[in-house]
Formats: structure tokens, C-alpha cells, sequence
């Protein structure tokens, strides 16, 4: 029932992780905990980041509109973005604040995704093929919310009327969110990021999503959807280093209910975005044979 | 016809699978058939989703084939510090992957050893991540 891809992508992190910092001196509990990507203290990448400081905020001025005096998601830098091929397993509960601590990267309780016939269905089938038609393995957008489990980092703009997302990679795209209080269309068309509408509820970010189509998977693994995927995300920036992303998943064609995955981007100052154009020379196709 | 390259068992390695960032490793590589193979660069690919290169590699008969090995993608190794240059035509390596299921001389490279000693895209196939 378990995902072998997964298992074994996070045993191939661990070791990749020991492979990466070669030769640097690591400490042998760091090497061995498994690379979740979301860099950190310590670990090969963004192990020069700063300490982590208070949550930056942008000034109170009229010309920020609905961002005015609100946490500051950008700034000289990007936000490295974790790899997150399950959501089941590297995931945190919502409430699990010992995961939320380790940013994800102590996962004592499993997601239950509550699953329905047809996702369980799909969801084997992807592990017994080991995900070889993953949309994503053909350059296709990834989707939400697994833009932010793909990892690729990503810049955020905060403009007076709406939010924009930057995306390195997946498929080197961006996303719009409207802050301006409008609402969904009535019978959106399908598309691979959906209609994105957000507010500001406190220093929270959220984002209100449908209109997507069914031609991506929520996560390597397989985690299906259709296109009456509904996804709420909540973007806090919880200190200068850190941004949790929660999104809530429903689509009653594939779950029984509601269900919600928690995750963290770390930030990485002074980096930016680069050129990925994955659909250059995607030779992988031609040798995907799963099992 | 014994082919200069080691078949080592699985178990006597760590159980590793390398992350790659935009398909499946299992869907493409077998982490069973770990690949040594030592050889002449013949070309290197600086392009995405993966950077490649191709390497001459001798067997015990005096037979050539070309292997093609995958790296990660150009914006991942630039974050690390790799270059275009850091792999040349002429180059002798020595590298080490696991080859694609379907038979093929394809491997997914996880270490390059120049003659030299030195290493180039060692964790190459990182998710993407700034460098250290």
C-alpha cells in the first residue's frame, strides 16, 4: 500500500545527502536524516542562512494597498522550495507542532488521506508503476498545491491589488492571485493553476483556488484530482527564514473529505531565480518504463 | 563478453535512489544495477531538464560503447558551482550511477571523478536548492 518510490527516494535523499556534502564534515545524525529539501542550519544547502529573525513586514502606505503593514513573502532573496513526493509521509498534520518545529522534517504521524475507490485505484496504480506518467516527468505545470513541493525555488510579489508567484521550475511558470475582493467566475475554464482569489487574514495569507483542470497530480506519489479540486493554501511567514504553506485539499470526486497537508519553504537571501526550460530535451521520456 | 564495469550488489551499497526533481527515478533507473565505469568524455550536453554527457568507455575485448549519463538540471548544478566547462570533451572519468531499466547505456551519474582525483558534479542530482 505504501509507496516503494517514496521509501526509496527518501533513502536515495538520505544517501544523497551524504553523496552532496562530501567531503565537508558533517555530523553523522545530519547526514542521516533524510533530505526532506528544505535546506536548514547545518545541512549542505543553506547552511549559511542567518539566524532566523522576526517576520519582515512592509511599511503602512496607501500606495501597498491590500498589502500595506503585512508580512513581507519577498525581499532580496528566494524561498527554497522542499521536495515533496509524498504528502502522506513528509507532510505534517495539522496541530503536529513537534513536525512543524523540525520544519516537516520529523514525521511521527502520518497524513491520512481519505482516500475514496477510484483515488485508491489510481493512487496503486501510480505506485505500482512507480509514477512513470506522472504529468510532471513530461514538463507539464505541476499544479497546486505541488508547485510548492516541487523543488524549484520560487519569488513572491506583493503588488496593492494582487500577490504574484514566481516559479523557477515544474514548468517556469507564475500565478496570479487577486486581492481585490472578487470572486470566482461562476463556470471557470479549466486550467492547470486554477482561479486564484486570496485575502489577508491576520499576517495569513490565503488563497482560494478552483477551476482546475485534472491533468496534474498533487504529488509524485499520485495523489489524484479532477476538476472539481477545491485547494486552500495559507502562507504565513512565521520568521524572516520561514514560510509555512498549508493546503487544504478537497474534491469530492477522489476524497471522502477534506484533508490538509502542512509544509515550509525556507528562505535563501541573496539567491535568484534561474532559467529551467524543462521541456528543452526531455529525454527521460523515451526510458520511462516503471516497473 | 565481460564489460569493464562493476555489477555491485544493492545491498552492499547504501539503498540509494537519487532525487530527481521533475520525474520518477524509479520509473526510469534501477537502483539494483549500480554502474563504475571508467572512460574518455565524448560530449557534454548543457541543456534541461537534465544536463548530459557522454563518455567512451573500453571493455576487456577492446570494445567501445558511448554511455550517456544524467546529471541535473543546469540551474540546480549552477547553484552548486558547476559550469558549463567543468566537464570537457577529452576529460578521463570515472563515474558512478545505476543504469536505466530498459537496458539501455544510459545511467543516471551520481559522481564524476576526474583522473586527477577531483570531483565534479558530486550531488548533482539535487533538487535545485541554493548551494551552500
Amino acid at each position: 500500500m505504501r509507496s516503494h518510490l517514496t521509501g526509496w527516494i527518501l533513502a536515495g535523499m538520505a544517501a544523497l545527502a551524504i553523496v552532496a556534502l562530501t567531503p565537508l564534515p558533517v555530523a553523522g545524525q545530519q547526514a542521516a536524516q533524510p533530505d526532506t529539501g528544505l535546506g536548514g542550519p547545518g545541512r549542505g544547502r543553506g547552511a549559511n542562512r542567518p539566524p532566523a529573525g522576526p517576520t519582515p513586514r512592509l511599511p503602512e502606505n496607501p500606495l501597498l494597498g491590500v498589502n500595506s503593514g503585512k508580512p513581507d513573502l519577498g525581499g532580496k532573496g528566494m524561498w527554497t522550495v522542499p521536495y515533496i513526493i509524498d504528502m502522506q509521509k513528509q507532510g505534517c498534520v495539522l496541530g503536529d507542532q513537534k513536525c512543524y518545529d523540525s520544519l516537516g522534517r520529523q514525521h511521527t504521524t502520518p497524513v491520512e488521506v481519505p482516500f475514496n475507490a477510484a483515488a485508491r485505484k489510481f493512487f496503486d496504480h501510480a505506485t505500482e508503476t512507480n509514477s512513470k506518467d506522472d504529468p510532471e516527468g513530461f514538463c507539464l505545470p505541476p499544479g497546486v498545491p505541488r508547485m510548492m513541493y516541487t523543488p524549484y525555488p520560487t519569488q513572491i510579489y506583493q503588488l496593492a491589488d494582487r500577490i504574484l508567484f514566481i516559479y523557477e521550475g515544474g514548468a517556469h511558470v507564475w500565478r496570479l492571485i487577486w486581492m481585490d475582493g472578487r470572486k470566482h467566475p461562476a463556470d471557470p475554464n479549466p486550467t492547470f493553476l486554477g482561479d486564484a482569489i486570496g485575502h489577508w487574514e491576520g499576517d495569513t495569507l490565503v488563497v482560494d483556488t478552483v477551476g482546475f483542470n485534472d491533468r496534474t497530480w498533487l504529488d509524485a506519489a499520485g495523489h489524484p484530482h479532477g476538476e472539481k479540486l477545491h485547494v486552500i493554501e495559507k502562507y504565513t511567514r512565521s520568521d524572516s527564514n520561514t514560510l509555512r504553506v498549508e493546503a487544504t485539499i478537497d474534491d469530492p470526486d477522489f476524497y471522502t473529505k477534506p484533508w490538509t497537508d502542512v509544509t515550509f519553504a525556507t528562505w535563501s537571501p541573496g539567491q535568484e531565480l534561474l532559467e529551467y526550460i524543462c521541456q528543452e530535451n526531455n529525454r527521460d521520456l523515451q526510458h520511462l518504463v516503471g516497473k | 563478453m565481460k564489460k569493464k564495469l562493476s555489477w555491485i550488489a544493492a545491498g552492499l551499497l547504501v539503498a540509494a535512489a537519487p532525487a530527481l526533481a521533475h520525474h520518477s527515478f524509479a520509473a526510469e533507473y534501477d537502483n539494483n544495477k549500480s554502474l563504475k565505469l571508467t572512460g574518455t568524455v565524448t560530449k557534454v550536453e548543457w541543456q534541461n531538464p537534465h544536463a548530459r554527457f557522454y563518455v567512451d568507455v573500453k571493455d576487456d575485448s577492446g570494445k567501445v560503447t558511448n554511455w550517456e549519463f544524467e546529471l541535473g538540471s543546469p540551474n540546480g548544478l549552477m547553484r552548486r558551482g558547476w559550469t558549463r566547462n567543468s566537464l570537457k570533451p577529452g576529460d578521463v572519468i570515472t563515474v558512478t550511477g545505476y543504469q536505466a531499466k530498459d537496458g539501455t547505456s544510459l545511467g543516471n551519474a551520481r559522481t564524476v571523478s576526474l583522473a586527477d582525483g577531483r570531483k565534479v558534479f558530486a550531488g548533482s542530482t539535487d533538487d535545485g536548492g541554493p548551494t551552500q
